[in-house]
């Protein structure tokens, strides 16, 4: 009895030193950080390690890295504890202006990134940022349709209207997402997926309900195996999505639409009140530099905005149409805007619908 | 005759019950070992996700930070909670059913508002997000189940043991450290590992009061695989499900040495 209480008691003391010594380690590693970091908050997959590496040797400045599957996902961070939290984000191009006009970024002062000027002069000022201050454009994409030409050799498409075709019943992939499959409703029917107006979102609904019997299924998150794997054989899909089907299925043919199609851009963005402001800068300088663009565009599969830097690409990826269409192809792009709360709502309210019948 | 039909049913009934418990897990462990990047069909066998893995120091950062985490924040409930069921169950006092059943509704209370609520506490006082928020907001969510699994062992001892102790003059200290505490010992175990599992794998609450500074496992995984599931998370999964059986046995075996 006397033992089993001695045994308790030098365990308790063990326990209670272990607990003191791991929260001294703890404090003095939380209070003896210098606070020379930089807080960036980007889509989950987007930043290498290579990069956070160069960029911490060169600068001495520590990279706290957190990401997010959605532009909601972060958005809502964002608003629950303020932007001040971050340094450094990647919104998507009508993120830029929901933010932007919400007061959530930075008026950006791009004299300070001398390399800037690597940019392509096209992608600046952009109708989701007019004044080209509150993001820099960094990835771009679109979205397009493919085709696996092992089922269909001779199907000529050419357009979203032949995704209504009676024979491509139950074999359609959709992308997961409201506003990719309402823009290409919306596009079809000659309004612009930008527009706010009720009664267009309403025609592109009763458009999509036709749809419904060709879709096979809804998926964004897979689509690459998807594809690949042939569970699908046609349909929508992001032209990243696609060229790395691609390369491990010789079938596959990408289509851009002839209507118009919406592109898309990923911003590096300072939300408003960052606390490391000059790191912010120091960081978003870096990233525009060639060498660490082509490391962030093969790591994504993604095109970049960047010039010299998508001249330093394998010429496999810097070639390819799919990644980079050419001029004629690319006047047919969209770039998405931000629309009105009543226009998302009723978006999302249809979307419901859409998926229960 | 009937005994052998009926144990052959119950065999059955087992293995569709485990099947079920354990079949996505092993998918899981099976495309870890897939050598293709995206696709879902079987191309051959490779180690390369568990390289690829190795090598991510990012993602070893976030794991580390979650266990870090996971250790505080069940060691802390623990104690906190031990104490808390056991003043429940030794001080008669009015009001005491009352305080059980709030506890009780802490357990039923959706994460989100536990999230929400904090996320509006922490601000207001004015505390960084980081460390410190997650780890206050876990032992949060941890402490109710400490609790009641150490209170519902303890009602189901005879309550005459701790009457014959203080027959025999044992202070109340001394009850409470050579009667109460070892008996309740299992359940207190039981009430770490439980909080330790529950700290890992939240997301809702640990989205809201998570900070940049220290970015945890399951919200970086919760966002990966909404970009698609890559084979490095099947191999982390994979790793972190292996981790977690040592774990459990390790403990089960401790607790069969005890008794």
């Amino acid at each position: 009895m006397h033992r089993h209480g001695f045994s308790f008691y030098l365990k308790e003391k063990i326990v209670i030193r272990m607990f003191m010594l791991f929260l001294i380690l703890f404090t003095s590693a939380a209070f003896s950080e210098e606070e020379n970091i930089v807080n960036v908050y980007s889509w989950a997959t987007d930043l290498p390690n290579e990069v956070v590496q160069a960029f911490e040797k060169e600068t001495g400045i520590k990279v706290n890295r957190s990401g997010y599957g959605s532009n909601e996902e972060m958005y809502a961070k964002l608003r629950a504890v303020g932007t001040s939290s971050y340094d450094v984000i990647e919104p998507t191009s009508y993120y830029v202006a929901r933010m932007a006009s919400e007061g959530m970024l930075e008026s950006l002062d791009v004299t300070k990134l001398s390399n800037y000027k690597n940019l392509t002069p096209s992608f600046l000022k952009p109708p989701y940022d007019p004044s080209g201050t509150h993001g820099i454009p960094y990835f771009w994409g679109l979205t397009g349709i493919f085709v696996n030409r092992k089922y269909f050799p001779d199907a000529k498409i050419t357009g979203w209207a032949d995704l209504w075709k009676p024979e491509y019943k139950g074999k359609l992939l959709i992308l997961d997402d409201p506003r990719e499959l309402f823009s290409a409703a919306l596009i079809l029917l000659g309004y612009s997926p930008n527009d706010s107006d009720l009664k267009q979102v309403q025609a592109a609904y009763e458009r999509l309900t036709q749809l419904l019997p060709n879709i096979k299924l809804f998926n964004s998150s897979a689509v690459v195996s998807i594809v690949g794997d042939e569970d699908a054989t046609i349909g929508m899909i992001w032209n990243y999505n696609f060229r790395e089907a691609a390369a491990y299925n010789k079938n596959l043919e990408f289509i851009f639409p002839k209507e118009g199609f919406v592109m898309w851009v990923d911003n590096f963005a300072i939300p408003k009140g960052a606390k490391h402001l000059e790191n912010a800068y120091r960081f978003l300088n870096f990233i525009l530099r060639p060498d660490i663009a082509k490391i962030m565009s093969v790591n994504n599969q993604e095109a970049i905005t960047n010039k010299p830097g998508r001249a330093l690409l394998p010429a496999s990826m810097r070639d390819d149409p799919v990644i980079y269409p050419p001029e004629d192809v690319l006047k047919r792009g969209i770039y998405q805007t931000d629309i009105s709360d009543a226009a998302l709502a009723a978006y999302a309210a249809d979307w419901e619908l859409l998926k229960l019948q | 005759m009937r005994a052998s039909r009926h144990s052959l049913l119950r065999n059955f009934w087992l293995l569709g019950v485990y099947a079920f418990l354990y079949f996505p897990i092993l998918v899981v462990v099976f495309y870890s070992f897939n050598d293709t990047k995206f696709s879902l069909v079987w191309q051959g066998a490779t180690l390369n996700w568990y390289t690829t893995l190795w090598q991510d120091s990012n993602l070893w950062l976030a794991l580390l930070h979650s266990l870090i985490l996971g250790f505080f924040a069940s060691l802390v409930a623990v104690i906190i909670g031990s104490f808390a069921a056991m003043n429940l169950y030794w001080y008669r006092f009015r009001g005491r059913q009352l305080l059980y059943g709030l506890i009780f509704i802490l357990i039923v209370t959706p994460d989100l508002v536990l999230g929400i609520s904090l996320l509006i506490l922490f601000s207001l006082v004015g505390l960084d997000l980081g460390f410190w928020s997650l780890l206050l907001a876990h032992v949060t969510f941890c402490i109710p189940f400490v609790v009641i699994t150490v209170y519902s062992r303890l009602v189901d001892f005879d309550s005459h043991l701790f009457e014959a102790a203080r027959d025999l003059g044992a202070s109340e200290v001394t009850i409470f450290r050579k009667v109460m505490f070892p008996l309740a010992l299992p359940a207190i175990i039981v009430g770490l590992l439980l909080s330790f599992t529950l700290s890992i794998d939240d997301v809702v609450v640990s989205y809201f009061v998570a900070g940049p500074e220290y970015e945890i496992l399951p919200l970086k995984i919760f966002s990966m695989a909404k970009l698609g599931v890559r084979p490095e998370l099947n191999a982390l999964c994979s790793v972190v499900f292996v981790i977690t059986v040592c774990i459990v046995m390790a403990s089960h075996f401790i607790l069969r040495k005890k008794s």
